[in-house]
């Protein structure tokens, strides 16, 4: 397996998980923490271009030549390795740091554009950024360091029925750089083992896209939710309570838009969404609202935590063992 | 049996596609057999009348009417053809390629014009955001909350440790210099006067 770094990392800053989900990156931090994992986030650092880009708004050489200025800027602060919370982002800045070794007459161009912009000092020389050695996605990084999390699980999770939804753009796109399955894809569902729950695995639906589909959600709302309608009903026919999310844009998809699914297919699905940092976090007793973030949830989280026997009104969590009925 | 005969003289467009910047050095096109198992997985030819396959067939026979074909618009770009070609194509690709070529004649800025506030914010920012006309679509069809999460965002954000996600002012200028230089923001003007 590829070598997967715990230092020297720059925590990629999403877009989305900006905006959407911040409780991903603020329960990301929390797990790095507690697990020495040595990164940095970078205020300088600017957007992937990620939904502009497969609208197809943005072109290619222009998102080459940010990604360029943003390789630059983990390199010149020591964090030569990215870590990404989206799977568009790790797609995207994959694809640039291929275009900038691999294709010399894109590299030149990208230069000639920093030049121009007086930032000489930021040119890309072939081999600044390995695509494969010094990009990925966190959930790489957790996996890496898997034995450790166990060590620190304080909450059993383990009474509910799991499933995972491994983004796209992580499993698809540079699939010899993927690890755990492509088309079986087991990352997320390794890393739920790991805080001791056991997933249902495989099932029917699993490698399918959210449906989001960057425009299709936008211009084409009926054939991207119907997408997303058929993966929930699976995940009903398997009765899981939780799916866990990968990459922002799957999350928001699922998260934002079922309400409104249920509502057109008048049916109820009554499934939470988490992404895999927010999931880890709360097994490792991390607080759901200053650090999961579970406010800005569209799917409401508090009936989750009930069943867990969290107290919501103190923000506290109670010991699962503690309240288990002496008989 | 019907089979893709390759003349020397009909090869154009996709000599035009494995030059263009998208498309990875090993992109598989000429090894294309046409098994279909790209349609088959494909989400898009699942709920439209997309069909991948045929968009390679119809490269390789130098059909240019593939450029400007409505349906290359309702990929899901989700990659799952990439994942499960045998012969190392990667349909997701070139349809990306087909939609620049079809943007760069003109007729695409159409698809896209509805996107280039995103393009503005991104020049402000140095993040983009949806546009207002989907986003007030979005708040209707996700309920008011949404639009409250908007409105206290910085507040959560703080709550949660998180520092304000917009760049500083000296990366705004770099960003918008970078764009600037790279052709994006004369093309952002092109495609609004396609209004």
């Amino acid at each position: 397996m590829k070598f997967i770094p715990d230092k020297d990392i720059l925590l990629f800053k999403s877009c989305l998980v900006n905006v959407e989900y911040p409780g991903v990156e603020s329960s990301t931090c929390y797990i790095f923490d507690r697990i020495d994992v040595d990164y940095y986030v970078d205020e300088k650092q600017s957007c992937c271009t990620g939904l502009g880009h497969y609208y197809d708004l943005f072109d290619q050489i222009s998102t080459t030549a940010l990604a360029a200025r943003n390789f630059h800027l983990a390199a010149e602060t020591g964090h030569k390795n990215i870590a990404v919370m989206c799977a568009t982002c790790y797609a995207i800045l994959k694809k640039s740091a291929k275009i900038l070794n691999q294709n010399e007459e894109a590299r030149n161009k990208v230069n000639q554009i920093l030049d121009d912009s007086n930032l000489e000092n930021r040119e890309y020389t072939q081999g600044d950024m390995d695509p494969t050695l010094n990009i990925f996605h966190v959930a790489e990084i957790f996996f890496n360091k898997r034995d450790e999390i166990s060590s620190l699980v304080k909450v059993d999770l383990s009474g509910l029925r799991v499933a995972t939804h491994h983004a796209c753009h992580y499993c698809k796109v540079h699939y010899n750089d993927t690890i755990e399955g492509v088309r079986d894809p087991n990352l997320i569902d390794k890393l739920a083992k790991a805080v001791g729950v056991e997933t249902i695995g495989w099932y029917d639906h699993k490698s399918v896209t959210c449906g989001a589909g960057f425009r299709q959600r936008f211009t084409n709302k009926e054939a991207s939710l119907a997408v997303t309608a058929e993966k929930l009903q699976a995940l009903k026919d398997n009765k899981v309570d939780l799916l866990l999310h990968m990459c922002p844009n799957c999350q928001m998809q699922f998260d934002r838009y079922q309400p409104y699914i249920e509502e057109k297919l008048d049916t109820e699905f009554n499934i939470f969404h988490l992404n895999i940092s927010q999931f880890i976090a709360l097994a490792l007793g991390a607080d759901p609202y200053k650090i999961l973030g579970i406010q800005t949830h569209t799917v409401p989280i508090e009936p989750l935590l009930k069943r867990l026997n969290y107290s919501l009104e103190s923000n506290e969590k109670i010991d699962v063992e503690a309240k288990k009925s002496p008989n | 049996m019907k089979t893709i005969k390759l003349k020397k003289e009909s090869v154009q467009l996709v000599k035009d596609v494995l030059k263009d910047i998208k498309a990875s050095p090993d992109l598989g096109i000429y090894k294309c057999v046409q098994c279909g198992m790209c349609t088959s997985v494909c989400p898009g030819a699942r709920q439209t009348d997309y069909d991948p396959r045929d968009m390679i067939r119809r490269v390789l026979e130098d059909d240019e009417t593939v450029i400007d074909n409505d349906n290359i618009w309702n990929c899901f770009s989700c990659y799952t053809c990439n994942s499960v070609c045998p012969c190392g194509n990667n349909a997701s690709e070139i349809n990306q390629i087909l939609r620049q070529m079809s943007i760069d004649k003109g007729e695409g800025m159409k698809k896209i014009v509805s996107f280039t506030a995103y393009g503005d914010s991104f020049m402000e920012l140095g993040v983009g955001s949806i546009p207002s006309n989907f986003f007030d679509v979005m708040v209707k069809d996700i309920g008011p909350g949404y639009m409250d999460l908007k409105i206290n965002i910085e507040d959560i954000r703080t709550d949660l440790g998180l520092g304000s996600y917009i760049l500083p002012e000296k990366a705004i200028d770099e960003v918008e210099s970078i764009l600037d230089n790279s052709g994006f923001k004369d093309r952002l003007k092109k495609i609004k006067r396609c209004k």
